[in-house]
């Protein structure tokens, strides 16, 4: 028993990471935008087949994939802000529906260039650690320690940049941003860009461990959605929580009751808190 | 958030009887354009536009309250559990089917509307899709009654007494009655006391509150009548096509209607019909190529969205008034 309950711990808290890095450009475009992202699954998958290319095609370095289609990402969203999203700045509700629209064309776009059959990549580690009675998968650890680099690093970013403290700025009230000299016309492209480029870099690491098709963008999508629904939409350190609370509790549920237990679980926790408290567990109470 | 919806009330350059005269005599003519070819293929695109277009004007009546449902798949696939069970397990006649799933699903819809009115905006379809994604998953965990993922085949046809309405050509009269009895209602609504309530509850939910109206008993009624008609549509669907599962009603669905909503004219009476008219028969015109159609979907969505943002109803009116401004 506690073999199960520390080993449960240990996968909810790698799973909660992954999670995280999957949602936190979610909740950064909506803080920013106010747009609810329905192609952040989209960039994540994008994320992953450029990965994918750049290493058994070009045989090209993991880290030199991985920082290309973050690059890339950061480019295509902001092209795409201006194109797509611009019209809609302070209308949540027709940003969320074009961001629908944008989903369909580029998951289907990606069906016809890539086809819909599932590609493996090659692992990038193979065995596993064991500490004690504990099993980790080297591969999985690899990709823990990547995620906590990644986000330290954007976290840095945020704080101590003064780009990062622009965007943060932008969160927190727009008007008044603007008026201390943020630059809205660059900062909106660059969130947006930020956002689906950390989605990008989500899915170029988790490839080499689930796989690549069309269709992958699906969970992390539905990931991002749960966490930054119990988080608080927008809110990143209610990100993180929801995050790490999303991973042990579909750990816990799929170890001691069962995997589909776990969703059903996951929603009606989703569907208790946007009840009690519409603005997450630590989002601004402005819903 | 809201969009302005009073083009309507403009001075006209044409005549009235041209204005609803043209409409009326176009849609009389793709009415009875699957009689005259009597291609059975045709019949399937119109009973397909028909409950496309019921179930998309539900979502018209949702959003006559300002808000977006994106678990109406979800009620379409209720309803149509629930028709096919009563027929196919208590053995009832096809008639009650439709009934009982558009009282069950208004029924649920009142129980969880109240409390999930309380969200607005982005809110509100945050947890209608969580919603649908609980239906769905709640359906698959319970093959005793959703038959699971295999679904349930076999469902019986349409039947009134000995009178078995099998054929695409009879379907397509039912599902032409039952449209235009929701087109009816729409209309009753629209032009009466509650749709002001509604339009001023769109408008600006504060002020209407302020004016008197109650707003989350308007807005729950609201729901429940468009969560009725989805049940009553989905009721429909599952005699027509024969066979359901709860893969069949989930966001995608939702989606699907969604985009025919918005496409053709968010708060317009007949903006949900427009879009099921010109959005339903695309997937067969490109059948073998998915892929397209759905980059279609995505780019009709984005451009109606920027350059009319009340739908292709608009249309007519925003090209005589450019017509006129020459």
């Amino acid at each position: 028993m506690g073999f199960l309950i520390s080993q449960s711990l240990v996968n909810g808290i790698i799973l909660g990471t992954l999670y995280l890095l999957m949602s936190i450009g979610f909740t950064l475009v909506f803080g920013i935008m106010r747009v609810v992202n329905f192609a952040h699954g989209e960039f994540y998958m994008l994320g992953a087949f450029a990965a994918f290319f750049m290493v058994t095609l070009f045989q090209l370095p993991y880290v030199v994939a991985l920082g290309l289609s973050f690059g890339g990402a950061i480019f295509l969203g902001a092209v795409i802000e201006r194109i797509v999203f611009r019209p809609f700045r302070g209308d949540e509700l027709s940003g969320m529906i074009a961001s629908i629209g944008l989903a369909m064309i580029l998951q289907n776009l990606a069906l016809i260039a890539f086809s819909p059959d599932p590609m493996a990549m090659p692992s990038l580690a193979s065995g596993a650690f064991r500490f004690g009675f504990l099993i980790v998968p080297k591969s999985r650890l690899l990709a823990l320690g990547a995620s906590a680099g990644i986000l330290s690093l954007f976290y840095l970013f945020l704080m101590y940049t003064r780009t990062g403290r622009a965007l943060r700025a932008l969160v927190q009230d727009q008007e008044i941003a603007a008026a201390y000299g943020v630059r809205i016309e660059l900062m909106y492209p660059l969130g947006f860009g930020l956002g689906v480029g950390l989605a990008a870099i989500a899915g170029a690491m988790m490839a080499p461990l689930f796989g690549v098709s069309p269709f992958i963008g699906e969970t992390p999508l539905l990931k991002a959605f749960i966490v930054v629904i119990l988080g608080g939409l927008g809110s990143i350190p209610g990100a993180v929580l929801a995050s790490l609370l999303l991973g042990l509790i579909e750990s816990f549920t799929s170890t001691f009751v069962s995997a589909s237990a776990a969703d059903i679980v996951v929603f009606a926790l989703v569907v208790v808190v946007l009840l009690i408290r519409p603005s997450g567990l630590l989002g601004q109470e402005d819903a | 958030m809201t969009i302005a919806h009073s083009s309507s009330s403009r001075p006209e350059s044409l005549p009235p009887w041209v204005r609803r005269g043209l409409p009326a005599l176009a849609l009389a003519a793709i009415i009875l354009t699957p009689f005259a070819t009597g291609g059975k293929f045709h019949f399937h695109i119109a009973i397909m536009v028909c409950l496309g277009a019921m179930a998309a004007s539900g979502l018209t009546v949702i959003a006559w309250v300002g808000q977006l449902s994106l678990a109406h798949g979800a009620f379409v696939g209720l309803g149509a559990y629930t028709s096919t069970l009563i027929v196919m397990r208590l053995g009832a006649p096809f008639f009650v089917g439709p009934l009982a799933a558009a009282v069950l699903v208004g029924v649920t819809a009142a129980a969880i509307g109240t409390p999930l009115l309380r969200l607005r905006g982005v809110y509100f379809v945050l947890i209608t899709f969580a919603l649908n994604e609980l239906f769905r998953l709640v359906m698959l965990e319970i093959p005793s009654i959703s038959g699971g993922s295999s679904g349930i085949p076999n469902i019986p046809p349409a039947s009134f007494g000995s009178l078995i309405l099998s054929s695409k050509s009879d379907f397509y009269v039912l599902a032409l009655i039952c449209l235009a009895g929701v087109m009816l209602t729409l209309w009753l609504i629209h032009r009466g006391l509650i749709g002001q309530r509604f339009a001023a509850i769109e408008e600006n939910i504060a002020l209407a509150e302020a004016s008197g109206i109650p707003t989350a008993r308007m807005q729950a009624l609201a729901f429940i009548i468009g969560s009725s008609i989805a049940g009553f549509t989905g009721a429909l669907m599952a005699h027509y096509i024969g066979f359901i599962s709860p893969e069949t009603f989930g966001f995608q669905l939702s989606v699907a209607y969604i985009v025919m909503l918005v496409v053709g004219g968010r708060l317009a009476l007949c903006g949900a019909l427009t879009g099921a008219i010109f959005l339903t028969p695309l997937p067969e015109l490109l059948r073998g190529a998915v892929e397209y159609q759905h980059i279609f979907y995505g780019i009709a969505l984005i451009v109606v969205l920027q350059f009319l943002p009340e739908g292709l109803v608009s249309l007519p009116t925003r090209l005589t008034n450019i017509g006129r401004s020459k």
